[in-house]
């Protein structure tokens, strides 16, 4: 296997289905000044929305957003969106695979293979965020993350449009760190623009 | 879930390897791993346990080939990729007395059958020959019989819809014993054949190669070796078409090519 081009390369892992987006837009407004990291979002979507979120808010901040191609080099300061109808895999080369193989949860991306290939990949995580969803999609991902020994934080469930994602993620794991709707943009802030890692 | 890890995968793919020949070192890291994870988990052992397991001549290392290679396809899988081939592809072709395709990676010939039908439509088909090649013999027995269960014809048929086919899709299959069969006069137009595009050589000239969502399963270096088998392969001004998510770049070869349309990964041989 190739050897990990960028050594400073970290990422950001948010994960959502039903009731994220919104909360999607709010984390987007934050991104005025540039990254020192890769965000990836991967949220459930329909096969025909097709590049809607990279031109949503492409204009409207000074980070990158791109939905990436098969071996694109994982860049800093971009914001990647995972196509939908494919499984966006990150690997130890610091590139995006996309996995073709079926569906899991009904989905397509899957939030659990990007983020078990996030945990695997050798690429530091400095941080995970499970959202909104009605399903269990991402739960055993993000643990798998927290078990990795990175930060991991989960929607509170009451505070959930869809409660099932963060329940499950917080009945499989007791210890993630949890997000309420109050603070989340104080708590999202924070990971996105501190220096500490 | 069982998880598995790259070290061990390595171990994996070595073990293979020794037993049936098959060689997955060109095959990408991410995704085998994943495979491997899931086909652990289906079987609920840990990769220690599968390691113990496989042995020569034993049917639990095809089980694994089979699992790791991913066979899924659809027929008109990619309905505007489709429409894209029928509109801006065939009429270069309308000058050619004989045509040549390649559908390489073509599974159980649901694309192949797929093209057939778009060049019947068209009016091609007559004077055009459909090569159907893939490495794995199950799924080429599968495409050689043309049955598909009326599960998958509905999924196909919506397909072929969005692809503005012209008919239904049912009139080209007939049904028996509650299964689809494909009808002779899509299949006697394609040669389904065994090849290897990491080992296997040309074969033939085409006018226009299908290679849709199998390279995506290859290392970067591998697949630089199979552009240049698909380019080699090509007559000039011939048609390369990738899947949706694949892209030219990374290939050695981009520079040789004229993009007809880059999301649906349409590319024209120039020089
Ligand atoms: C996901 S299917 C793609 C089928 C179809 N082209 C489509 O897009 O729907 C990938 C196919 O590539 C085949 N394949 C994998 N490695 C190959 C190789 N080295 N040579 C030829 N075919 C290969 C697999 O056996 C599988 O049938």
């Amino acid at each position: 296997m190739n050897i990990k081009k960028d050594d400073s390369l970290s990422l950001v892992l948010i994960g959502g289905s039903s009731g994220s987006f919104v909360i999607f837009e709010e984390i987007l407004k934050l991104l005025v000044q540039p990254l020192s990291f890769a965000i990836v979002f991967v949220l459930h979507r329909g096969k025909s929305s097709t590049s809607v979120l990279p031109e949503l808010f492409r204009n409207r901040t000074n980070v990158f957003m791109s939905e990436p191609h098969h071996l694109d080099t994982i860049e800093t300061n971009t914001v990647y969106f995972a196509f939908p109808d494919y499984h966006l895999l990150i690997g130890p080369d610091g590139r995006f695979y996309y996995d073709l193989s079926e569906k899991v949860f009904f989905s397509r991306p899957c939030i659990d293979a990007t983020f078990i290939s996030a945990a695997f990949s050798g690429i530091p995580v400095k941080a995970a965020l499970l959202l909104s969803g009605s399903s269990a999609d991402g739960a055993f991902g993000v643990k798998v993350l927290a078990q990795k020994g990175f930060a991991t934080y989960v929607l509170n469930p009451k505070d959930a449009e869809s409660p099932r994602m963060p329940e499950a993620a917080l009945q499989q794991y007791d210890k993630h760190t949890i997000i309420y709707k109050s603070t989340l943009i104080k708590v999202v802030q924070d990971i996105l623009y501190s220096h500490a890692m | 879930m069982v998880l598995i890890e790259y070290s061990e995968l390595e171990t994996l793919i070595g073990r293979i390897h020794e037993i049936s020949g098959f060689d997955f070192s060109g095959y990408a890291r991410p995704s085998l791993l994943r495979r491997a994870s899931r086909y652990l988990t289906q079987h609920t052992m840990n990769v220690k346990d599968l390691l113990l397991h496989i042995e020569p001549g034993g049917g639990i290392v095809y089980d694994l080939i089979q699992e790791l290679t991913v066979n899924y396809s659809e027929m008109f899988r990619d309905p505007d990729f489709f429409m894209k081939v029928k509109t801006d592809v065939f009429s270069y072709l309308e000058s050619y007395p004989a045509l040549r395709f390649w559908v390489a990676g073509c599974a159980s010939g649901e694309e192949a059958f797929s093209m057939a039908i778009l060049l019947k439509e068209a009016g091609y088909l007559e004077r055009s020959i459909i090569y159907a090649t893939d490495l794995n013999n199950k799924v080429l027995t599968a495409a050689r019989e043309g049955v598909f269960t009326l599960g998958n014809t509905r999924t196909f048929s919506e397909n072929y819809l969005l692809a503005a086919g012209k008919n239904s899709l049912s009139d080209y299959y007939h049904v028996a014993y509650n299964m689809a069969v494909i009808s002779p006069e899509i299949r006697k137009k394609i040669v389904f054949s065994l090849h290897d595009l990491t080992g296997d050589g040309v074969f033939n000239e085409f006018q226009f190669i299908s290679c849709r969502n199998v390279m995506i399963y290859f290392t970067l270096e591998l697949r630089q070796n199979v552009f240049r088998l698909l380019y080699d392969s090509l007559s000039m001004l011939g048609f390369l078409c990738l899947g949706k998510r694949e892209t030219l770049r990374y290939s050695g070869i981009e520079q040789n090519f004229k993009i007809i349309d880059s999301t649906l990964n349409i590319y024209q041989k120039i020089q």
